[in-house]
């Protein structure tokens, strides 16, 4: 009984990885074969079905790399990516992605009503269906009245937002988003991270990659640190963000002859709304301190145990 | 016109060429199987290297099997769009204005207006139509893959040959749409150009009378227009002919009678000038000037050995022999129409032309009609209708008149046989000069049928530009399309250099091989005299045969844009076999079908994000 039940959970678990790298690895080279450059070192990676994962690191640290390796754009050095568990360079999986690139490679000759009939096309939507996804996908990302204008025409922060749109044509479980929030005003910024989080809140899988620190710590729930090339800290952002090893107490209502006082003095001078706990540090801070500690002791970095992940790594 | 090669039959004629395709096809896969093997493995290793091959044609086959008809489409409509938010329809505009400079520039008093209006705008239809959907193929997919646009198509469920084929069909598509523009708009500016008319005045016509004085018609000449007028031969009523000038005639009547009691004329439109002759061929052979036969007829010395000649005043004779002869298909007799070419050794009376003979026999009796006269005029088609009563030579030299088809033709085969009268002149001709008009075609539809022709190259142009742009960028892309047609253009020079190197026979293309040609131009030495045999011309020799080898190989299986071009037949007046056609059109498919497989294979190949 307790090995089915094992199965069985080993079984969901498999369901539940919706993307999945093994000692994935991308080496560019030259037109003689020879090493260019190193764009992605040996990475392990299970991203589950439902959560917003965040792929964070300077740029080149390969994060781009490593989506473009997902979607099949470029082929691997070594090792193996498995989205939906199907090879990445298998076309089939494309039906159930939607990718918005980093500087939304798009038609400039097209409109935004056009642009979305296109994509739609090739996902064999049919007229009426192709239509209707478009009007509300144009409507959802504000670009109603500038339908039928050339996305030429086009400012960037509008043309990210019909990339978001072309992404979402096929109602995809899974959504790939390089640098969503470049190119956006502060008002399209928190626009977007509605909208990442309203496709998680609809079962959606949503892979980002960012080094804007806010938007990831605001919306994603695990993340991997990517610097040059290589996984340095992989986990839940709670888990990541959080300051072992010292004890922080916040208090209201705290008068200032108090303060002195540990957890039983403040007790007995009947303070409310005590908080111990561990105290957190920001995703800035976290990400400064793994790109200094890089430089200074290039290598692969001790990673933290992934204590509230569903699933160790 | 001239035919070099006989028009095969399509169906004795596809199974070889389908063979032919296939052992290409194979031999050009294998190369290219082995040199990505040989790249990979010196990256891979040999065995890893043979896996990522097999992997790789698996994947490629699998990709070109599962390729959605829907899916090309709306790449297909994606080219298109491109196309025409790129202006491509100013090229419309540039053929309007070729249309009015050659309005200008071509002279309406041409000898042979329908060649010369004819050949002009068909290859400038051709020229730009294949141009256009060249430059928008080759530059369409590197400048996708330049914007990475092409990483948001790739990353829908769109398949590699989707993206070639989408290509093909959208370019394609809109070569189609304005070579039907500018076919359409090159037919009526042609239609229009030849298209004149004369003026009969009364006072230019002259009664003729018959023996006992009584008028039995009239004959004049029509009034001089575009650089030519007609002789004018009219009956008792006033109705005629104006005869054949500059390749066409005019149909007079009588329109009534002017106030000074002299009839007035109206002059018809031309006639036979914008037709579509179906000529029934022959085979040709020739008789020697003692009267034997002979493989060929007389070099006169001319390079191009396409005619052969016949010496005046002998008993060389040229000798056609004509299959499927029945009066079902000529029931007013034969109408032989021919092209004679003279060598003239004296100039004689140069407005005379070179008088000689015809005459029919039947090839299994050999009984002959008497001999019908002509006279050869150069750069004319000259007709002569053989009656079905006519006159036979019989073997005491009397004349008894006979049935054509009863007594001179024999299973369906009649033998012409053509002589020259005047010593020391010679008649020029080819199996294709001599043919029986065994009816016409609409000229609209052999004009179609051109376009049809016109419509194969861009086809191959538009396949072959979306095929380099796989793995090159544009503007390489261009010119390794160009030089592949370049190459393709002198694909039978250079199978004739070849053999010529091979065999050793410097007649077949004088001056050697590339390095024996520079050192020649280098030297000044003439290409017909002969180098003598040193060792440093024998390694030349050697070496230009290692460097034409791939080139030969190279042109037997680039296309030819010159061969698929029919615009000769519609130019001579002579209609469009449906046998070429079709042959042009398999041969075009092979080509459309091995550039997509081909460039399917480098796309997928290739890192479009990288």
């Amino acid at each position: 009984m307790a090995q089915a039940t094992s199965r069985s959970d080993s079984r969901r678990d498999a369901s539940d990885v919706v993307v999945e790298t093994r000692n994935l690895s991308k080496v560019y080279r030259d037109f003689w074969g020879r090493s260019k450059k190193t764009a992605l070192k040996p990475l392990d990676l299970d991203v589950r079905r439902g959560e917003i994962f965040g792929l964070l690191g300077p740029n080149g640290a390969g994060k781009t790399t490593t989506l473009k390796l997902l979607l099949g754009l470029i082929f691997p050095t070594s090792g193996e990516a498995l989205v939906f568990g199907r090879a990445a360079t298998d076309v089939s999986k494309n039906e159930r992605i939607g990718y918005l690139p980093e500087e939304s490679y798009l038609y400039k000759f097209l409109d935004a009503e056009e642009t979305l009939d296109f994509y739609g096309r090739l996902f064999g939507l049919d007229p009426d269906e192709r239509r209707r996804r478009a009007a509300a996908l144009i409507e959802m990302v504000g670009l109603t009245r500038d339908r039928k204008r050339q996305l030429r025409e086009y400012s960037k922060g509008m043309t990210r937002r019909i990339g978001v749109a072309q992404a979402l044509i096929n109602d995809p479980e899974l959504v790939i988003l390089d640098e969503p929030t470049s190119g956006l005003d502060p008002i399209g910024t928190r626009e977007m991270k509605d909208l990442i989080i309203d496709l998680k809140a609809r079962g959606k899988t949503v892979i980002m990659c960012s080094h804007l620190l806010a938007d990831v710590e605001d919306v994603c729930d695990r993340i991997a640190v990517l610097h040059q090339g290589e996984l340095k800290e992989l986990g839940r952002v709670e888990d990541l963000l959080r300051v072992t090893g010292v004890t922080q107490i916040q208090a209201t209502g705290l008068s200032p002859a108090a303060a002195a006082e540990v957890k039983a003095v403040l007790e007995r001078h009947g303070a409310a709304d005590i908080d111990i706990g561990n105290p957190r540090t920001t995703l800035e801070d976290l990400f400064l301190e793994v790109v200094r500690d890089t430089e200074a002791r290039p290598g692969r970095r001790a990673r933290r145990t992934e204590s509230a992940a569903p699933r160790a790594e | 016109m001239v035919l070099e090669q006989e028009i095969p039959r399509f169906a004795s004629w596809i199974g070889l060429a389908f063979l032919q395709y296939l052992a290409a096809a194979g031999v050009a896969a294998v190369v290219a199987a082995l040199l990505t093997w040989l790249a990979q493995a010196i990256g891979n290793g040999p065995l890893a290297g043979g896996d990522r091959v097999y992997r790789g044609v698996l994947a490629g086959l699998a990709d070109i099997l599962a390729t959605s008809p829907r899916r090309v489409w709306a790449l297909a409509r994606l080219a298109i769009q491109e196309s025409l938010r790129r202006n491509v329809l100013v090229v419309l505009a540039m053929f309007a204005l070729i249309l009015l400079f050659a309005g200008w520039f071509l002279d309406p008093a041409s000898v042979d207006p329908r060649r010369l209006y004819v050949g002009f705008i068909l290859a400038a239809t051709n020229l730009l139509v294949c141009l256009v959907t060249l430059v928008l193929a080759v530059f369409s997919l590197p400048a996708d893959i330049k914007s990475r646009a092409i990483q948001t198509v790739t990353t829908k469920p769109v398949r590699t040959a989707e993206i070639v084929l989408g290509r093909i069909v959208g370019f394609a598509t809109v070569g189609t749409c304005l070579l039907a523009i500018m076919g359409l708009a090159g037919w009526a500016f042609v239609v229009r150009s030849v298209s004149h008319g004369h003026v009969l005045d009364a006072a230019d016509v002259f009664d003729v009378t018959d023996g006992d004085g009584a008028v039995s018609g009239a004959e004049g000449r029509t009034s001089l227009d575009r650089g030519h007028r007609h002789r004018v031969v009219l009956d008792g009523r006033g109705g005629g002919v104006a005869e054949t000038a500059h390749g066409h005639r005019h149909r007079i009547t009588v329109t009534g009678t002017a106030a000074s009691g002299e009839r007035t004329y109206a002059v018809g439109s031309p006639l036979g000038l914008l037709e579509a002759r179906r000529p029934l061929r022959g085979r040709l052979r020739f008789l020697d000037r003692e009267g034997r036969p002979a493989i060929k007829g007389i070099s006169v010395g001319a390079e191009w050995s396409y005619r052969q000649y016949i010496e005046g005043g002998t008993a060389a004779a040229a000798i056609w022999t004509f299959e499927g002869v029945t009066p079902e298909r000529f029931p007013e007799g034969l109408p032989l129409e021919m092209i004679v070419r003279v060598f003239r050794t004296y100039k004689g009376n140069i407005e005379d032309g070179i008088h000689g003979t015809i005459q029919v026999r039947n090839p299994t009796s050999s009984l002959r009609s008497e001999s019908l006269p002509i006279v050869a005029r150069e750069h004319t088609i000259d007709s002569l209708l053989i009656p079905r009563r006519i006159n036979t030579v019989m073997a005491d030299g009397s004349l008894r008149e006979v049935d054509l088809f009863t007594d001179l033709v024999s299973d369906g085969r009649i033998e012409v046989w053509l002589q020259c009268l005047e010593p020391a002149q010679y008649y020029g001709v080819a199996q294709a000069d001599f043919y029986l008009r065994s009816g016409d075609g609409s000229f609209a539809v052999n004009y179609a049928k051109s376009c049809l022709g016109i419509w194969y190259s861009m086809l191959i142009c538009t396949a072959l530009g979306v095929m380099f742009s796989t793995f090159l960028s544009g503007p390489v892309a261009l010119v390794a399309a160009l030089a592949t047609l370049l190459v393709g253009q002198f694909r039978d020079f250079i199978a004739r250099l070849f053999t010529s190197q091979v065999t050793g026979d410097s007649s077949i293309v004088p001056g050697g091989g590339p390095i024996e040609s520079l050192y020649r131009i280098v030297t000044q030495t003439s290409i017909t005299l002969e180098l003598d045999p040193t060792p440093a011309v024998q390694v030349m020799k050697v070496l230009d045969t290692v460097l034409l080898a791939p080139m030969r190989l190279a042109a037997s299986i680039f296309p030819s844009l010159a061969s698929l071009g029919t615009s000769d037949f519609v130019a001579g007046g002579f209609d469009i076999p449906g046998d070429l056609l079709a042959a042009h059109g398999a041969e075009t498919f092979g080509y459309v079908l091995a550039c997509f497989i081909a460039g399917v294979f480098c796309l997928k190949a290739r890192e479009v994000a990288s």
